[in-house]
């Protein structure tokens, strides 16, 4: 029972990920400066404008505490939003905050996505703090934060 | 659910509940304590639950010898699960010299195991569960175990797992979890599952290998649900969750671990709602500190029976109305927990540490006849007399234990190396001052499936980074980073440790071989027991050798071995090994 609803949130994802037109590694944003260039304070600030940025538990960050591979640290983030025309999830922007490219991934969507999930995979260098920032369609942005420790191996 | 939870809270405030009975707080000797002191127990409600923890595959009793040295963030300074020598027996109201002084603290240790003898083993486990099975009726009892069963002796080794698996039939175990089970690797542990009478639940390992049939889904049934007493009692498994961390990766490899508090909270909820349970428990081995972060952030757990961390704790703690129990290690204790549960509630408790005193409970003559039967096949092997000793040998300590010296003794002898690592497990054995050193007491504190000594080279700055990574792995203020052992063991080292500074500036006064550590310098280092090795270069794929080969020699060498229980890392920040609640001195 509970895996088959696990899939079906699984489906979701892959569906939010075909049907964004406008979802861009961020390697490929046309800014002066590349944004891999920028610290994780300055590459909040390029997407926020400066705006004041909430931590809200709308944004649910899932990541592991201590991950079992640098490497392929899964990651999900999951905003509660309606979704509707007048009210929905704009963007999310997930950042590895002490990589040397802190900003994993740009994720744009649209109400026809009728959930704002998604999941994907990062690479962590070190222990360090993983982030969500989320845009709102009113133009205001929340964020959750996590520490993941990446570790050699402890004990038993 | 949120009534019946607020109802137990106040019942078990009516009740004084939490405030259950402690053990066997006499300093009788043996001949004046009783058998009727060690069972006396107020029966209560409708079923029992059983728990032994951590027994690390030692069907025979053993001497055991809790830490000196138990230190943790200042936040878990003398809060249970961080809690040894006076501030453990101080908490507890343990009367001085009294057995169950000499079961939970190091006090008077040597004295106190020639009055008390050896504790744990099968036959005597056997026999109380036979006690309480009769008071209670067969149907009445459930006996649950946490895990770190199937590893930790020679037996187990050579069998890889077959001898405990008998030994856990023989005791009549329903339901268990794993940690350093899945280091006989994922064909082997379904093979020992075959084999095992209980049932093996585990809601916490899932596939991760896109290739694979398992990827996404659930590796074993996540509960099972038992009746016992007229009661339905749903029981949740929850394995080591950093085992792939913590062991080598390639035992489990496809398996995904992590704690998973999501998924066991939705677990909790398809017990209460859809399967109208009486009580829920949460069968453990996430370690004692980690369980009370559950409990503050999972709903509606009424028990969980923790392991992994070998912590005694001869009264529950309660949070957010979870009752949370751990009974130590090494089959030292089995804990017994009545319960009162009914109509989707429970009603009262009463919880016993029962310490198994193997002068004082007879042996079951068919466990002693099972024991004999494991052992015979290698009995020539682990009875050899390697040496004798000097001083106590013992393993648990939060920086030095002078049997883990021992073995970085006999590493560094034989490698000519400038550093020796041994891992800060919290299983092994304890030797007394003057006794033989058999080859079962090195299997007892190295036998491992991956046993190789690694020779390599390593920079002293990745050296000096390595260890602060290590002390955060133990130290960290958040229980949830922490991975439940002590610190590595060095040998060739010394430094100094300021537990409470943050993470990567803990350490100071570093220094290999006498002299102030050289960040440039490239310096040989041994290590087994953990991943170290990947971490260095130039590998000497020539002088690989299992632990227990090298131990066994190095003893054999010396015939007397005479290891002092000085230390090498200084402690900064605290008085004493023991602090208290509050306090950085005891």
């Amino acid at each position: 029972m509970q895996r088959r609803e696990f899939f079906k949130q699984l489906g979701t994802a892959a569906v939010v990920t075909t049907m964004i037109p406008a979802m861009s590694f961020a390697a490929d944003a046309p800014k002066p400066k590349s944004p891999n260039a920028f610290s994780y304070k300055q590459a909040v600030e390029v997407i926020t404008g400066g705006k004041p940025v909430e931590i809200s538990s709308k944004v649910q960050l899932k990541v592991p505490e201590i991950a079992e591979n640098g490497a392929v640290v899964p990651v999900t983030v999951t905003v509660e939003s309606p979704m509707t025309d007048s009210d929905y999830v704009k963007a999310i922007h997930i950042f590895a905050t002490k990589n040397g490219n802190t900003r994993c991934i740009d994720v744009y969507l649209t109400p026809a996505n009728g959930k704002a999930m998604f999941s994907t995979r990062i690479k962590l260098g070190q222990t360090q703090e993983v982030a969500a920032l989320v845009e709102l369609s009113d133009g205001t942005f929340l964020s959750a934060a996590q520490s993941v420790k990446v570790t050699i191996g402890g004990c038993g | 659910m949120e009534i019946s939870r607020r109802d137990f809270m106040h019942i078990a405030a009516i009740f004084g509940l939490g405030a259950a009975t402690s053990g066997v707080a006499s300093s009788k000797t043996p001949a004046q304590i009783s058998l009727k002191d060690i069972y006396d127990f107020k029966a209560t409600g409708n079923f029992s639950l059983l728990h032994m923890c951590d027994l690390h595959a030692h069907i025979k009793p053993l001497y055991w010898r809790e830490p000196s040295t138990l230190i943790s963030a200042p936040n878990l300074v003398g809060t249970p699960g961080f809690l040894c020598g006076e501030a453990f027996a101080k908490h507890y109201g343990l009367e001085p010299s009294s057995l169950d002084a000499y079961f939970d603290t190091y006090m008077d240790f040597e004295e106190l195991a020639k009055k008390f003898g050896k504790m744990g083993g099968i036959a005597h486990i056997k026999t109380v569960l036979e006690h309480i099975r009769k008071e209670r009726g067969e149907d009445n009892v459930l006996f649950l175990d946490s895990g770190d069963t199937w590893q930790g002796t020679g037996v187990a080794l050579k069998t890889k797992g077959e001898a405990i698996v008998k030994a856990q039939n023989y005791l009549g175990v329903d339901v268990m979890v794993g940690h350093w089970e899945f280091t006989y690797g994922k064909e082997r542990v379904h093979e020992l599952i075959e084999m095992l009478d209980a049932k093996f639940v585990t809601q916490n390992v899932v596939g991760n290998d896109p290739f694979s049939d398992e990827y996404e889904e659930l590796i074993f049934e996540p509960y099972t649900i038992q009746e016992k007493g007229g009661a339905k009692i749903g029981i949740i498994g929850q394995s080591f969750p950093f085992t792939s961390t913590a062991n080598p990766k390639e035992f489990t490899e496809g398996w995904s671990f992590g704690l998973r508090l999501d998924t066991l909270q939705e677990y909790v909820n398809e017990l209460r709602n859809e399967h109208k349970v009486d009580c829920v428990v949460v069968l453990s081995h996430d370690g004692f500190s980690v369980d009370q972060e559950v409990a503050r952030q999972v709903h509606g757990i009424d028990f969980i029976l923790s392991g992994h961390t070998h912590d005694p704790s001869p009264k529950p703690i309660t949070i957010n109305g979870t009752v949370i129990v751990i009974a130590g290690s090494h089959g030292k204790y089995i804990g017994r927990l009545d319960v009162d549960a009914k109509d989707g509630k429970v009603l009262d408790y009463e919880y016993k540490l029962i310490p198994i005193a193997s002068n004082m409970i007879p042996a079951d003559p068919a466990g002693a006849k099972l024991v004999d039967e494991l052992y015979t096949p290698f009995a020539k092997e682990l009875n050899e007399v390697l040496g004798t000793t000097k001083n106590t040998l013992y393993k648990r300590d939060t920086f030095f234990s002078t049997f883990d010296q021992l073995i970085n003794d006999a590493i560094m002898d034989e490698m000519k190396c400038d550093i020796s690592f041994t891992p800060g497990y919290r299983w092994g054995t304890t030797v007394l001052a003057g006794d033989d050193i058999l080859m079962d007491n090195v299997y007892e504190m190295c036998g491992i499936t991956y046993p190789n000594v690694y020779t390599f080279e390593l920079k002293g700055k990745k050296i000096a980074t390595l260890l602060e990574d290590i002390a955060d792995n133990v130290f960290n203020a958040n229980p949830l980073y922490q991975q439940g052992g002590d610190m590595s063991r060095l040998g060739g080292i010394t430094y100094s440790i300021a537990v409470a500074n943050k993470a990567g500036e803990r350490i100071s006064k570093l220094t290999v071989g006498g002299k102030p550590i050289d960040p440039n310098k490239t310096y040989i280092v041994s290590s087994w027991g953990g991943n170290l090795q990947k971490a260095g270069e130039n590998l000497q794929e020539d002088k690989i050798r299992a632990v227990y080969d090298i131990t066994r020699d190095y003893i054999k060498r010396k015939k007397v071995v005479d290891v002092s229980n000085e230390g090498n890392v200084t402690l900064v920040d605290y008085d004493c090994g023991c602090p208290v609640k509050g306090s950085r001195s005891c």
